[in-house]
């Protein structure tokens, strides 16, 4: 049995007033890759944050790995790898040194030499000792990417990681992230816009619209909208969106 | 209500051709909606410690002084608005490549900008002295004198200042300031917290900008100090406003640092407590370094006294900026939720 690398129920969060998500249950099993759809502004970010810890859920839980966020907050933590959006990267340091930081706060006696490989691959070694601030926004992609891998994390957590990369980056990522999901070592949640990576790399997708999951899509509705010819996805997406807007 | 086109009718009609300023005034009037009981408990709370400065009576002997020595007082009202006055025109050219209104066809206000800040800073020291005058430091004509010496050297220093840091749009919000620490050829993969202090200490020396404080120092060493020795006064002043200016830096700086550090932390295992230490250190070695070396100064005027007070007060400045910092990132973790071990049942 694969075992449930992240199980989300009832899950109410927003900011004061603002309701984000109300109602949203989501489960990953370790060795899937969740694609997390909806348009701007439907609550992914939101979602993401609630996972990571950063934002408390006025209702609800969620667990990593089978410990509760809320009752054993470390436990849970020491098993996820959260992909922050680039400007949450710390502009005064170096690559080296958010590297060096984010291995120490999560405990590690060394960085994993296979984000070092991957660092190489996507041909960041260049940048190390350069401020974040002076990064390009696909570089910042890339370290945020390297930070949330290190460790060895059960679920990892990413946030538009696509976003910025050039074509050759994203497609070294693609290969990393799919590797890693196969041989079971994690379970992947992508917050993205990308169609293609959900197309032909996600195990399922999940479609987040006014705070709710309004849709699903298996592996198998997956690859039959891969091998529809010129709509796919894409219109699947827009046909969910005006069926949730029109019950509502 | 308001046409396509047009700024709310709420924003003065002037100011739309100033999209500059509009945004300038947008913001800081939406900052004070949003968070106005905080904005109004902090402005109560620089308005008591304004009174209580004023209660005291150094504050009195000194704004005495500083009325019955007219040039000093010239010198250093110059210095401070020419200096405010390069600093606002070097961060309004590091901004002006990256503003979102860069494309815009129309001036940045520049000039207006700079005029009005040094008009708002001017006010302020107007109203201290009038606040000095009320509780009775000073007298009715030596208060409108101190007005018209100030006055003075605050145009004097802000025409004197505002050419000094011409140049294009840079682009840069001043990271040249800070050096990237330990540059390795070989990849590290020995993980450390230590560069985690470095992130506030590399904040503190840009908003200290030494480039500036450097301008600051030999304006303030040219000052013709009318007292027994005139070296002696004029070196003393630019000591303290440099020693005060670097470590407001770097404790300022830390504050600010410390919630930006902590959300980027917050997804991992860190302690709180072990963030706030690897995080403060540096700060702290660094500050008691700088007040080191001037005690050390110091004492090669006047040994026994320079390091009785000025062992106190290092030691309370230190206590007071440790326990600021601390408590800021103590504030950040508990937002973010760093170093939780759990949040109740």
């Amino acid at each position: 049995m694969r075992g449930v690398a992240l199980q989300v129920r009832g899950l109410h969060a927003g900011y004061d007033k603002l309701v984000v998500l109300s109602g949203v249950d989501l489960e990953i099993s370790r060795g899937e890759w969740l694609a997390l759809l909806g348009p701007n502004a439907s609550g992914k970010t939101t979602l993401l944050h609630c996972i990571a810890g950063m934002l408390i859920p006025s209702a609800g839980s969620i667990s990593i790995c089978g410990h509760s966020l809320r009752q054993e907050a470390m436990g849970a933590k020491r098993r996820l790898g959260f992909g922050c959006a680039p400007e949450g990267l710390p502009n005064l340091l170096t690559g080296r040194q958010c590297l060096e930081v984010h291995a120490a706060a999560k405990g590690l006696a060394a960085i994993d030499a296979d984000v070092l490989a991957l660092a190489d691959e996507f041909a960041f070694t260049d940048m190390l000792d350069r401020f974040v601030g002076a990064y390009s926004l696909g570089t910042k992609q890339k370290l945020a990417v390297l930070l949330a891998l290190l460790g060895e994390p059960a679920l990892v957590v990413l946030d538009e990681a696509f976003n910025g990369l050039d074509p050759a980056s994203a497609l070294v990522l693609k290969k990393h992230l799919r590797a890693r999901v196969s041989a079971g070592r994690c379970a992947v949640l992508l917050a993205t816009h990308a169609l293609d990576v959900v197309e032909r790399y996600s195990d399922r997708a999940v479609l987040l619209l006014g705070g709710r999951i309004a849709r699903q899509w298996s592996g198998a509705e997956l690859a039959a909208l891969r091998a529809m010819p010129g709509e796919g996805l894409e219109a699947a997406l827009a046909a969910a969106a005006v069926g949730a807007s029109g019950a509502a | 209500m308001s046409q396509p086109g047009s700024l709310p009718a709420n924003v003065p009609r002037r100011l739309s051709r100033r999209p500059h300023l509009a945004a300038a005034l947008l913001r800081w009037r939406n900052a004070f909606r949003l968070r106005r009981a905080r904005t109004l408990g902090i402005g109560a709370l620089c308005a008591a410690l304004v009174a209580v400065v004023l209660a005291v009576p150094p504050t009195g002997a000194i704004l005495q002084w500083f009325g019955a020595s007219p040039i000093i007082t010239f010198a250093v009202s110059a210095c401070l608005f020419g200096l405010s006055a390069v600093r606002r025109q070097e961060r309004m050219r590091s901004d002006a490549a990256i503003s979102w209104l860069a494309a815009l066809p129309v001036p940045s206000s520049s000039v207006l900008r700079l005029v009005l800040a040094a008009a708002i800073r001017l006010l302020a020291a107007i109203a201290a002295v009038g606040l000095a005058w009320i509780v009775g430091w000073l007298a009715a004509a030596a208060a409108v004198r101190l007005v018209y010496v100030v006055a003075a050297g605050a145009l004097t220093g802000t025409l004197a200042g505002s050419p000094l840091s011409g140049g294009a749009a840079t682009g840069s919000p001043g990271w040249h300031y800070a050096s990237v620490r330990r540059a390795r050829p070989h990849w590290a993969t020995a993980p450390s917290l230590v560069p985690l202090s470095y992130w506030p200490v590399a904040q503190g020396r840009i908003f200290s900008r030494p480039r500036t404080s450097r301008v600051m120092l030999f304006a303030l060493l040219a000052i013709p100090a009318g007292r027994r020795d005139p070296g002696e006064v004029a070196i003393a002043v630019a000591a303290g406003c440099l020693t005060v200016f670097t470590l407001l830096s770097l404790s300022t700086a830390a504050v600010r640092a410390a919630g930006d550090a902590a959300r980027w932390l917050a997804p991992t295992t860190i302690r709180r407590r072990t963030f706030v230490a690897a995080f403060i250190w540096q700060v702290a070695v660094k500050q008691a370094a700088v007040l080191a070396v001037v005690i050390l100064l110091s004492c090669a005027v006047d040994y026994p006294q320079a390091l009785r007070v000025g062992s106190a007060i290092a030691s309370a400045y230190l206590a007071i900026s440790c326990a600021a910092i601390g408590v800021a990132c103590v504030r950040a973790c508990h937002r973010v939720g760093l170093g939780a071990a759990g949040r109740g049942t």
